[in-house]
């Protein structure tokens, strides 16, 4: 066990993984000599050389596309593209190419992708993006969002050894604000939802850095008994655990830093209406980014994405429902 | 043309009975309409002589159209029936933000399986609406339709005694007022309270899908394992303890008849979900009136639990031999100051319950009962 | 093994046996009259959904998948069908696969040519162009990171160079100096476009743009493709990385069934007939002494056998439909080795 950051513990997971598995290797821009924008791949080109710790030209489509070629020969590439928004210009690579290959030809594409996502630092419409829903909807792909060190280490390393193309949500709010107790080895996380906090009055389900938004507005609550759910993996969702924590609370309240219309918390909210509807005392609420770009001043972007204080009004007013 | 059948807007004429100038009976058939449902004879609303024709034989006509004339009256089709109304829909309880009263899923099964009359509930929700926590509320306290599960404390009757015949008081209460009067005479009778955070409990009650009070009294019967003076029964000099085995007395309301003590022999072998079971079995049959005399013999620690009211705090009467009887009242949220682990003090809201012990000077002290409450207390606070 | 026998006709490759060069008139032959056939079928309503051929284009796909080794991978594309042959698909799983039966190779997940048997090492193609030559790229990629001999040879249109995807995948393998052979068939039209509202200069000078050799080839002779692939494979595999060859061909057909090329003008569709491939390879084998007749024969009677085979095939079972999304557990799969014919040639062998 050692106490490690968010993004530590995604480094010690690649890490971990290329040194157990030669056919694991590293794509992206900047990541070899560089060491990665954020500083994932730090040291790594010293250790596993260029080939493995590849990089690539400025190509994101050419980055997937090239990825699943490599994959379809016997590697395991774990792609890296930038900033998350940028994998709009391998869109068509991941959900045409990737995401459809096994169900037409029977052929496995075991490619990882990164994407470093999420907003409230002033990056802006181009660098704060939550586009997870997108590759939800997309069959074929897995999609992975951690929100503490040891789920990023386990889900990035059960994401290489899943023989499907996974979309690995790496917030960038938690690179260096999370901090956690994660273990040593190898080790996966399974596919399935976390109770990051128990309660009986009210379910809150979130993902990712807004894991640690509802636990902050929960503890000043007082006096009530919320329950906090970690999905962890939005495709495919532990329809189990969700359903399971509405029964117990009757009250649900999702929350996703994507911009609101059909963010994957929209997909929660509409199983919950359908599956858990006997068990429900108020309605699904839901709390997201509205549907405008991520602004790039700090009161405009502050005022778009999902606050402690916007998810504490709402969880106490579905509490006096 | 007359309206026959709702979905019928128009007739067509098939035949007349009569001719101009003939004398018409009042309700003689005076001509067949058809419609595309039935064809049928017209009975003439009114007698006279038929003066005029005003629709041909194969004339088809709107409903409400003049057929003929008797005696210069027109004949016109019996006026349509008024159109159904749809009936007002009851208007259902207002609450007082102006929506019909409704109850979500949760709450409507939740009263459905405890056979709970929801109209009869006080909705703590917003505008009023019936939460989960009310129906959950009443369902721990026997529901709606059946009365609390409480004794009377002797200094607060809570209803009227309704007098039989001549303003006595019904036998049944004479015998109790008579128990009451005697263990007073009897025992050294103190109270201690203690309050108790019931946060655990809730959570723990919800998830079980039981009430509260079977959890106390588990709790209530590990204490007495620690501390078993208080499970024994004081007959003048004789003094009996019962160590592990606890026989619990419950104390049921009648209603106006008054209340009765059924007891669950050996409630120590029973986890919360079998007391909360057995608890409901005797209070029904207590009700039911099909009690046995065994039923409710034998008790050796009693508890009474009427915090459906509201009310925090009583002084019960102990249940003659035993030497103590233990009150559970209403759960407020109540502000209270929480101690972090660095020692810094805050304002916390968490659920309070008061608990009650009255117990007899003869057999024990005021610091045993403290320290059996503390037990009670540390369990509850513990609950898992 | 390579004959060079002064009778003969010359030959554009001296490692074409006499076998090899009937060889590669069989797959033609294959590959027309497979063609013909389904369209046969479409027009009986057996097809569902469109079809695609690549009449008149026959050399481009078999000349340049015959240079390729059994470890040798391939994204074959729609008007390709050749490469699938010569890889060992037999006409009765490509009949069911147009005809989306269970016996398919995708079992009906995919239709028409949008397959590829990974067990002969074939990569099945998307409908957006060309994304496959980012997926031939990235084989070429593992291979040269994992220090194989082997190329990744991937097929595309005169139309697709327009896109994104073929700028990234020519100068990632430039750059990368990747084992990949990028065969551009440049049929004149992509669809109803052609090629003086697709693009500007010469195609296959583009390559010099990206660092490597670009060589235009006439795709209507099957060995003058088979050496360029040929040639283009043995630099790859001495390290010299990527070649583009710009097949220059004709599309016979329209686009898909149900386009008839009214935009084509006549006088350039009679040009190109004239030069057909098959004819011209005919002619060579022919000299050689070959029975084309019987030739003919027996590979009609292949396609009518395959025919009946599919024919009598069950359609996929509804129930299956949402199966196989994802991955589970089984079998290692990756593209398989070994299985596909192997044309001999002389300078071939992984």
């Amino acid at each position: 066990m050692a106490t490690m950051t968010y993004l530590q513990a995604i480094s010690d997971g690649l890490r971990t993984e290329m040194r157990a598995d030669e056919r694991v290797f590293v794509m992206g821009e900047d990541i070899g000599v560089f060491g990665g924008a954020f500083k994932v791949t730090d040291g790594f080109i010293a250790e596993f050389g260029p080939k493995r710790v590849m990089d690539t030209p400025l190509a994101e489509s050419g980055i997937v596309g090239t990825a699943v070629g490599a994959a379809v020969v016997g590697m395991r590439p774990v792609c890296e593209m930038q900033f998350a928004d940028f994998v709009s210009c391998g869109f068509d690579q991941l959900v045409n190419v990737a995401g459809k290959m096994y169900y037409r030809q029977g052929l496995p594409v075991n490619i990882t992708v990164r994407l470093p996502s999420g907003g409230g630092f002033s990056g802006g419409p181009f660098h704060s993006q939550n586009p997870e829903a997108w590759f939800m909807h997309a069959p074929g792909l897995k999609v992975v969002a951690p929100s503490t060190a040891e789920d990023a280490k386990g889900l990035l390393i059960a994401g290489i050894r899943d023989r499907n193309p996974v979309v690995y949500m790496e917030h960038k709010h938690l690179y260096r604000r999370v901090k956690g107790e994660v273990p040593d080895g190898a080790y996966e996380t399974p596919l399935t939802a976390r109770v990051a906090q128990e309660g009986t009055d009210l379910s809150i389900f979130a993902y990712g850095a807004m894991v640690h938004t509802a636990l902050e507005a929960v503890s000043e609550l007082d006096g009530a008994s919320v329950e906090v759910i970690d999905l962890r993996v939005l495709k495919p969702l532990d329809e189990e655990a969700i359903l399971a924590s509405v029964r117990k609370t009757s009250k649900a309240l999702v929350i996703d830093e994507a911009n609101q219309t059909c963010a994957a918390g929209a997909e929660v909210a509409a199983l919950i209406a359908e599956k858990a509807f006997e068990d429900l005392d108020g309605p699904v609420t839901r709390i997201a980014t509205p549907d405008c770009p991520i602004p790039f001043s700090p009161p405009l972007e502050q005022a778009v994405l999902p606050s402690v204080e916007r998810v504490k009004e709402a969880a106490r007013e579905l509490l006096e429902y | 043309m007359p309206q026959m059948g709702v979905s019928v807007s128009e007739g067509t004429i098939t035949e007349w009975l009569k001719q101009v100038g003939d004398e018409v009976a009042y309700e003689e058939p005076i001509c067949v309409i058809s419609t595309d449902k039935i064809d049928t004879e017209l009975p003439s609303p009114a007698a006279g002589t038929l003066s005029e024709i005003l629709v041909d034989v194969g004339q088809t006509v709107d409903v409400g159209t003049p057929l003929a004339r008797i005696g210069g009256e027109a004949v016109e089709a019996p006026a349509p029936p008024p159109k159904a109304e749809p009936k007002p829909a009851t208007p259902a309880a207002v609450q007082s933000n102006g929506h019909a009263k409704r109850y979500s899923p949760v709450v409507s099964r939740i009263a459905a399986e405890h056979g709970i009359d929801l109209d009869k509930i006080e909705g703590t929700g917003r505008g009023g609406r019936v939460r989960k926590q009310d129906v959950m509320a009443v369902v721990e306290n026997g529901g709606a339709t059946e009365p609390p599960l409480h004794i009377e404390s002797p200094y607060k009757p809570d209803e009227p005694a309704s007098p039989k015949g001549d303003g006595e008081l019904s036998r049944m209460r004479r015998q109790i007022g008579e128990h009451m009067k005697r263990s007073l005479d009897t025992a050294a009778t103190c109270t201690t309270w203690i309050e108790v955070d019931f946060g655990r409990l809730e959570a723990a009650r919800a998830r079980l899908g039981i009430t509260a009070l079977p959890i106390v009294a588990r709790c209530a019967i590990d204490a007495l394992r620690e501390y078993p003076q208080l499970n024994a029964w004081l007959e003048g000099e004789k003094y009996t303890r019962f160590d592990d085995r606890v026989n619990l007395g419950i104390a049921v309301s009648l209603g106006e008849d008054g209340l009765i003590v059924p007891v669950i022999a050996d409630a120590q072998d029973l986890a919360p979900e079998g007391l909360g079971k057995r608890i409901k079995e005797l209070a029904r049959a207590a009700r039911d009136r099909t009690l046995k005399p065994d039923d409710v013999a034998g008790a050796t620690f009693t508890i009474t639990n009427p915090g459906q009211y509201g009310s925090i705090m009583a002084t019960p009467v102990i249940n003659q031999p035993q030497v103590a009887i233990l009150d559970t009242e209403a759960v407020v949220k109540r502000p209270v100051v929480v101690t972090a682990a660095d020692g810094s003090d805050s304002i916390a809201i968490r659920p309070i319950c008061i608990l009650g012990l009255s117990w007899d000077h003869r057999a024990l002290d005021g610091a045993l009962a403290a320290q059996f409450l503390a037990a009670i207390k540390r369990r509850i606070e513990a609950w898992d | 093994m390579a004959t060079k026998t002064s009778a003969a006709p010359a030959t554009a490759s001296e490692f074409l046996t006499t076998e090899d060069r009937i060889a590669l008139l069989r797959y033609m032959l294959l590959m027309r009259g497979i063609e013909e056939r389904a369209m046969n079928l479409y027009r009986q309503g057996k097809v569902p959904g469109s079809f695609y051929d690549g009449f008149g284009q026959e050399a481009v796909s078999v000349g340049a998948a015959f240079a390729a080794g059994p470890a040798d991978r391939l994204c074959v594309l729609h008007r390709d069908l050749g490469a699938h042959i010569v890889r060992g698909v037999t006409p009765a799983r490509i009949f069911s696969q147009y005809m989306g039966r269970e016996a398919g190779v995708t079992g009906g997940r995919d239709g028409n040519v949008h397959f590829g048997d990974f067990r002969v090492g074939c990569v099945g193609m998307v409908s957006m162009l060309p994304d496959m030559m980012l997926v031939a790229t990235g084989m070429a990629m593992a291979f040269k990171l994992r220090e194989e001999q082997r190329v990744a040879i991937t097929w595309f249109g005169d139309g697709s160079t327009s896109r994104g995807d073929f700028h990234e995948a020519m100068n990632w393998a430039g750059v990368q100096q990747l084992p990949v052979i990028f065969v551009l068939e440049n049929n004149q039209y992509a669809y109803s476009t052609p090629s003086a509202l697709q693009f500007a200069g010469d195609l296959h000078e583009r390559a010099t743009a990206y660092g490597f050799e670009g060589i235009e080839v006439d795709g209507n002779d099957a060995e003058a493709m088979f050496e360029a692939t040929r040639a283009a494979r043995e630099r790859a595999l001495a390290g010299g990385g990527p070649t583009l060859i710009e097949a220059v061909t004709m599309r016979m057909h329209g686009h898909a069934a149900h386009d008839d090329m009214k935009y084509v003008p006549k006088e350039q569709v009679e040009e190109w007939r004239k030069k057909d491939p098959i004819d011209r390879q005919v002619a060579r084998v022919a000299e050689l002494g070959t029975d084309v007749h019987a030739l003919r024969a027996e590979v009609q009677e292949l396609i009518d056998a395959a025919t009946e085979e599919a024919l009598a095939g069950p359609m996929p079972d509804p129930a299956t439909a949402t199966d196989r999304v994802y991955y589970e557990a089984g079998e290692d799969l990756l593209l398989g080795d070994g299985d596909a014919p192997w044309s001999g040639f002389a300078g071939g062998g992984a």
